[in-house]
């Protein structure tokens, strides 16, 4: 059996581990059928898209959210880093994010 | 005769719905699957409900509901929440305590002081990971009134009012657990200490001078002190 690796929780995080029935056609991880958000993307990669209508996609934003702002109101990027690689990859520049606010490069018209 | 489909809509709601909108707070505990069904009574209460004597109170669904769906993602299987609100505000009887005469010299005639203490909120989680979290959320009010008479014979009184709100939390890991104290201090707002015993608390508790002004600005201030007891474990992974 394979089991849907997305995070849950928001203080004590942890992986779902109810068996996957299909994987993320963005990142690739496994998902359950509770998981699986719109456009068959797991929460995190909805989560990047700005695509919170799921509640596993809000509760992943929101999750991110709080733990971006708490980590610069402490000064503890350690504390960001409770979240592992696998969490963060759909959240890297180019890899998922809203395109349009990524950097167009210099050769680009505008610089958005 | 009259609101006869929002009456039927009441009590078709869940009891601690109908807990809040009649006595405004309720003191419940339950498990995660419980506290969903509250909150999806909830969110149906605006489409149903118009008259304004039945709404919810304030804090309810910008406060409320947003802490319980965070603190319930961290339940274990067999772990309850447990939630005491009492939403029906400061200036209700009982919260008020003694008045106090303070001294005063001419030309003020009597100055006197009361202190209102309204412990809104407390929650009780057990968590997946064998801790067990608590928050309490209290505003203190200071009530001043003075009485003064000028040369002519006239007297006037004043009024003054200050609120300040006090979060804290209290975290108490499992016996085995391990901890460390973080890498840095919190922010100069919060205070955080460490109780130790057969299992070790870690307290954080913060005083706000200034009420925030948003139901998103509340719940961002409670979990920010919340977030410091869960920096003295360097493993925040339970079992999902």
């Amino acid at each position: 059996m394979t089991p849907c690796t997305v995070t849950t929780g928001f203080f004590t995080l942890g992986k779902c581990g109810v068996m996957a029935v299909a994987g993320c056609p963005s990142c690739g991880r496994a998902l359950c059928a509770n998981h699986i958000t719109e456009g068959g993307l797991c929460p995190e990669c909805a989560a990047a898209r700005n695509q919170v209508g799921h509640p596993a996609a809000a509760a992943a934003y929101r999750r991110r959210t709080h733990r971006h702002r708490t980590s610069q109101e402490y000064s503890d990027a350690g504390w960001y880093t409770g979240f592992d690689s696998y969490d963060r990859a759909p959240f890297d520049p180019g890899a998922g994010a809203n395109q349009d606010y990524l950097d167009d490069g210099s050769d680009a018209l505008v610089d958005s | 005769m009259f609101w006869r489909d929002q009456k039927a809509a009441l009590a078709g709601f869940h009891p601690l719905h109908q807990a809040l909108v009649h006595e405004r707070g309720f003191a419940a505990t339950q498990p995660a699957q419980g506290w969903t069904a509250l909150i999806d009574s909830l969110y149906r209460h605006a489409g149903l409900v118009k008259r304004g004597k039945w709404a919810l109170p304030a804090r309810t669904l910008d406060v409320l509901v947003p802490l319980i769906i965070e603190i319930c993602s961290d339940l274990g299987p067999k772990g309850t929440l447990a939630v005491t609100a009492d939403l029906r505000g400061r200036d209700v009887p009982g919260k008020t305590g003694p008045e106090r005469k303070l001294a005063v010299r001419p030309p003020i005639r009597s100055a006197s002081e009361a202190w209102v203490v309204d412990p809104w909120l407390r929650l009780r989680g057990e968590l997946r990971d064998g801790s067990i979290l608590e928050i309490l959320v209290v505003d203190r009010e200071r009530k001043r009134k003075i009485t003064k008479r000028n040369p002519r014979g006239k007297t006037k009184w004043k009024r003054k009012s200050k609120v300040v709100q006090t979060i804290r939390v209290r975290r108490r890991l499992p016996v085995d657990a391990v901890s460390r104290v973080p890498a840095t201090p919190p922010p100069p707002w919060i205070g955080a200490f460490v109780r130790e015993g057969e299992r070790r608390s870690i307290l954080a508790a913060a005083k706000l001078t200034r009420m925030p002004a948003s139901g998103q600005e509340q719940v961002d201030r409670i979990l920010s002190v919340a977030t410091e007891p869960f920096r003295w474990t360097s493993e925040n992974r339970g079992i999902a």
